[in-house]
């Protein structure tokens, strides 16, 4: 049956280790200065009321991905549970994806010049059953990551008890990395 | 101060670069130069001079296809993987506005160059290395009869090749800047200018003999028509941005007053590239005067505007996306 993959990013849980980043870099051997993911840290606020927000900044996965419809030579595509992935045989390097994403998600590899992203590590642990490697190593569980349509998932139970947000939702690409946001710190709102 | 994540920098990539710049110049130019040499091949074309083509023609078809071919070289040398480019060819999204830019060009390129084969028919005729290619001109000829018929489809591929450059660049809902109808028919406009520019300073560097000052005069008005419609075009597209909010208001204001890009646009394209053209218009060249020397410079100021405005919006709309 088509899954429904969902990972969310509990900005509560998160402490900003970046175990994530380096598993993600080991896993998937990503050059040095590029990232296909890492949590971004950002300092609010006039001392001493501070607070710091953690956001997660990777493909999102789309269900409308802006970067397929502009991929000239269909090398950006989507599997049949919409998880957006890179064909490396048919890309021819253009950058028109990473110029149409509007998650900054998509590198130019500068030792293979292919386009790279996140993949979810569908090929290499998803489609085996396991989970993506930044979820495995996530010490305080703020990565949470499974199929929403499975009611004994722990990503169908997350999303029931948190208000989930999803990344530039105005933009209507429907993502599939929701985060719950940082309520932790001073209050701006 | 490091930050706890590691690095920013494959953020601050400026992924389209001076090529894609250039290409875009070059894309509109050759398709405005010929859009310009059939207008007056159709419409300005003296019938009783039988033996040789207005120097408008000639200049357009010469420009055409070397426009073209050097601004697709050029794409291709952008790729990050060169060797690789086939697969353009042969794989297609018909969703992509590339894939349909490379239809477009797939069409449009040898068709300029058999316009060029058979405007400079006696050229390569008469010349050593190039009458070994007579046999395919003369071959070309023998279709002769649906000459106008394949000079209409060449017309209306120029438009899509002038027009598809900024559809290209307004498929990203990401840079405010790219984002916005108004970017196709703005480089449609500045495409042509740059084609009368163009075909208006090779031919009369080059095409001397065949000069037809009639045909010049109309192109001159023409194109002082089309810079009269790029004005409010480029109004209409920061308006545009302006009223959209958010980012695109963030972004448009920043483009128009921040650092080098906002001195570019104002000095080099709107001075330089529209205002000055139009100076000369009403001054220099008032009453339909024919002064070489300032026809001469009203075109290289109009080309100095198409690529300033070309490389204006490929960084600046980069650079300037209204994000945080």
């Amino acid at each position: 049956m088509k899954k429904k993959f969902r990972m969310i990013h509990d900005e509560n849980l998160c402490i900003g280790c970046q175990a994530c980043s380096v598993a993600c870099r080991s896993e998937n051997d990503v050059p040095d200065n590029v990232f296909r993911m890492q949590v971004q840290i950002e300092t609010k606020g006039v001392f001493p009321d501070l607070k710091m927000d953690m956001q997660r900044h990777s493909c999102v996965m789309c269900e409308d991905a802006p970067c397929v419809t502009v991929c000239p030579t269909g090398a950006s595509f989507q599997t049949k549970d919409g998880l957006v992935q890179i064909d490396h045989r048919l890309c021819v390097s253009c950058k028109y994806c990473v110029v149409a994403c509007p998650y900054d998600a998509r590198f130019m590899n500068p030792i293979t010049k292919n386009i790279e992203k996140c993949t979810f590590c569908y090929s290499n642990r998803v489609s085996k059953g396991l989970e993506p490697a930044c979820v495995t190593v996530c010490p305080t569980d703020a990565l949470v990551f499974g199929d929403i349509s499975d009611m004994t998932s722990e990503v169908y139970k997350k999303a029931k008890e948190c208000n989930l947000l999803y990344p530039k939702a105005n933009l209507g690409t429907k993502p599939k990395v929701a985060f719950v946001p940082n309520k932790k710190g001073v209050s701006y709102e | 101060m490091n930050n706890v994540w590691g690095s920013m920098a494959q953020y601050d990539v400026i992924n389209w670069p001076w090529p894609i710049a250039v290409y875009l110049f070059l894309a509109g130019a050759s398709a405005g130069s010929i859009i310009i040499a059939l207008l007056v091949k159709w419409n300005r074309h003296d019938k009783e001079v039988a033996t040789i083509w207005d120097a408008m023609v000639k200049a357009g078809a010469l420009i055409s296809p070397l426009t073209i071919i050097i601004g697709l070289i050029l794409l291709i040398l952008d790729l990050g993987k060169p060797l690789s480019f086939y697969w353009l060819l042969i794989s297609y999204n018909f969703e992509s506005v590339m894939t349909l830019g490379v239809i477009a060009l797939f069409l449009y390129t040898p068709l300029s160059l058999v316009f060029t084969a058979l405007i400079f028919e006696d050229v390569i005729k008469k010349n050593a290395l190039l009458s070994m290619l007579y046999p395919v001109v003369s071959y070309i000829k023998s279709y002769s009869k649906y000459a106008k018929k394949i000079e209409y489809v060449l017309f209306f591929l120029a438009l899509i090749v002038g027009a598809y450059t900024g559809f290209l660049l307004s498929a990203n809902m990401s840079i405010p800047m790219w984002n916005s109808p108004i970017l196709p028919i703005l480089f449609l406009a500045s495409g042509i200018s740059a084609g009368i520019a163009g075909n208006i300073l090779v031919g009369m560097l080059f095409f001397k003999s065949s000069i037809n000052k009639e045909s010049i005069k109309y192109l001159l008005m023409l194109d002082l028509r089309v810079i009269m419609l790029e004005i409010p075009l480029l109004l209409l597209l920061f308006v545009g941005m302006f009223y959209a909010g958010g980012a695109a208001k963030v972004s448009a204001i920043q483009a128009l007053s921040v650092g080098n890009w906002a001195l570019v646009f104002w000095v080099g394209v709107i001075a330089v590239g529209l205002v000055s053209p139009v100076v000369i218009a009403l001054t220099a060249l008032k009453n339909h005067d024919y002064k070489v020397k300032f026809i001469l410079f009203n075109s290289v100021v109009v080309l100095i505007g198409v690529i300033l405005l070309r490389f204006y919006i490929v960084y600046a709309g980069q650079i300037f996306t209204g994000a945080l």
